[in-house]
C-alpha cells in the first residue's frame, strides 16, 4: 500500500494532472482548491481568459457535486449533508482538462442524458440563445441551482463536454464528464 | 431607510446599497453554494427601495470578477427590478466595470445590457494594471 502512493503520485503527474481530489466536498474546499488552482495557473502564465474559464468550470462541477451527489452522508442534524464525488484538473498539451465524477439516482440518468445530449449538438450562438432562455425559467422543482451549470460550461469549454454514465455492480449509475478548455 | 452593507468574503461580493446617496454598489466575486439565499436579504432590500423611488437618479456601479450560473439568475432578476424602476420614470444608471483582460466579464454585461431598454447600461473598462 505504501509504495503504491508515489506510483499513484507518478502517474498522475505523468499524465499532466494539477489537482486531483476524491471524497467528500464542501463549499469551503472549492473555495481553498479554487484559490490555489488560480494561483497554479497564474504562476505558469496562463492567460487571464483561460484561468477564468477553468475556473468558471471547476466552479460549476463542484457545486453539482455538492448540490446533486447522490452518495451523500449525514454529518448531524445541524450540519449539512457532505457530498461525494471524484475531480481530475490538468493539462494536455495546450488544453486544459477537467473531469468529474459522481454517483446519480436512477431520476437524475434521463434529464442529464437529455440535456447534455442537446447542448452537444449546439454551437457557441445556440448555447448563448439557451442560456438566456433558460435563465429567464423558473427554476424546476427540487433545482437546488438555476438549472444553469451545465449551459454555462458547454458555453466556456473549447469542445462540446463529453460525458458518460456506467452502470457497475452494486446496480448504481455513476455520471462522468470531461470538459476541453 | 438604512443603507445595505454585506462585507466581501472568498465567494460573495462587497455590497453597498445607499439609499441617502442613490448609489448601488457591488464589486467583488459571486459564487456562494446557494445565490437565491445568500441575495434573498439583499433582494428584499431593493424591492423595499424602489418601490419608493419616484423622480430620483440612481447610480449602480457593479465590478464582478468572476459569478456563477446560480448568481447570473439573481442578478438577472436584479436588472429586471431596475428596468421596471426605470420604467415609472426613474432614471437608473448602470456601470458595468470590466477588466481588459476579462472577456468572460464583458460577455456578461454585454448580455445583461442587451435586456435593457429604460435602463443607462455602460460598459466601463478599468485600467489595464
Amino acid at each position: 500500500m505504501m509504495d503504491e502512493i508515489q506510483y499513484f503520485y507518478e502517474k498522475l503527474k505523468k499524465e499532466g494532472v494539477i489537482f486531483s481530489f476524491s471524497g467528500p466536498v464542501s463549499q469551503s474546499l472549492l473555495e481553498g482548491i479554487g484559490a490555489t488552482l488560480r494561483q497554479k495557473m497564474s504562476l505558469e502564465e496562463t492567460s487571464t481568459g483561460v484561468i477564468q474559464k477553468v475556473f468558471s468550470i471547476f466552479v460549476e462541477l463542484m457545486q453539482n457535486v455538492i448540490n446533486y451527489s447522490a452518495e451523500r452522508g449525514s454529518a448531524g442534524a445541524e450540519e449539512p449533508d457532505l457530498s461525494f464525488g471524484v475531480l481530475i484538473i490538468g493539462r494536455r498539451g495546450d488544453h486544459f482538462y477537467i473531469q468529474c465524477g459522481n454517483y446519480i439516482t436512477d431520476s437524475q440518468k434521463g434529464p442529464l442524458r437529455e440535456q447534455l445530449t442537446r447542448l452537444q449538438s449546439m454551437d457557441k450562438d445556440e448555447l448563448k440563445k439557451y442560456y438566456k432562455e433558460q435563465r429567464r425559467k423558473e427554476a424546476a422543482e427540487g433545482s437546488k441551482g438555476a438549472g444553469l451549470g451545465f449551459i454555462e460550461m458547454a458555453r466556456r469549454a473549447t469542445y462540446p463536454i463529453e460525458f458518460d454514465i456506467l452502470q457497475n455492480g452494486n446496480g448504481k449509475d455513476f455520471f462522468v464528464v470531461n470538459i476541453l478548455i | 431607510m438604512e443603507a445595505f452593507v454585506r462585507e466581501k468574503s472568498k465567494s460573495t461580493p462587497w455590497i453597498k446599497l445607499d439609499p441617502g446617496e442613490n448609489h448601488l454598489e457591488i464589486r467583488g466575486e459571486s459564487y456562494p453554494e446557494n445565490s437565491a439565499n445568500f441575495y434573498a436579504p439583499m433582494m428584499e432590500w431593493l424591492e423595499n427601495y424602489l418601490e419608493n423611488l419616484s423622480d430620483e437618479s440612481v447610480r449602480v456601479d457593479i465590478e464582478l470578477i468572476y459569478f456563477n450560473s446560480s448568481s447570473s439568475k439573481v442578478f438577472m432578476n436584479f436588472f429586471d427590478m431596475l428596468e421596471d424602476c426605470a420604467g415609472k420614470g426613474v432614471d437608473v444608471v448602470v456601470n458595468w466595470f470590466y477588466h481588459p483582460d476579462n472577456d468572460t466579464a464583458l460577455e456578461c454585461g454585454e448580455e445583461f445590457q442587451e435586456d435593457m431598454e429604460k435602463v443607462t447600461f455602460n460598459l466601463v473598462q478599468t485600467d489595464g494594471g
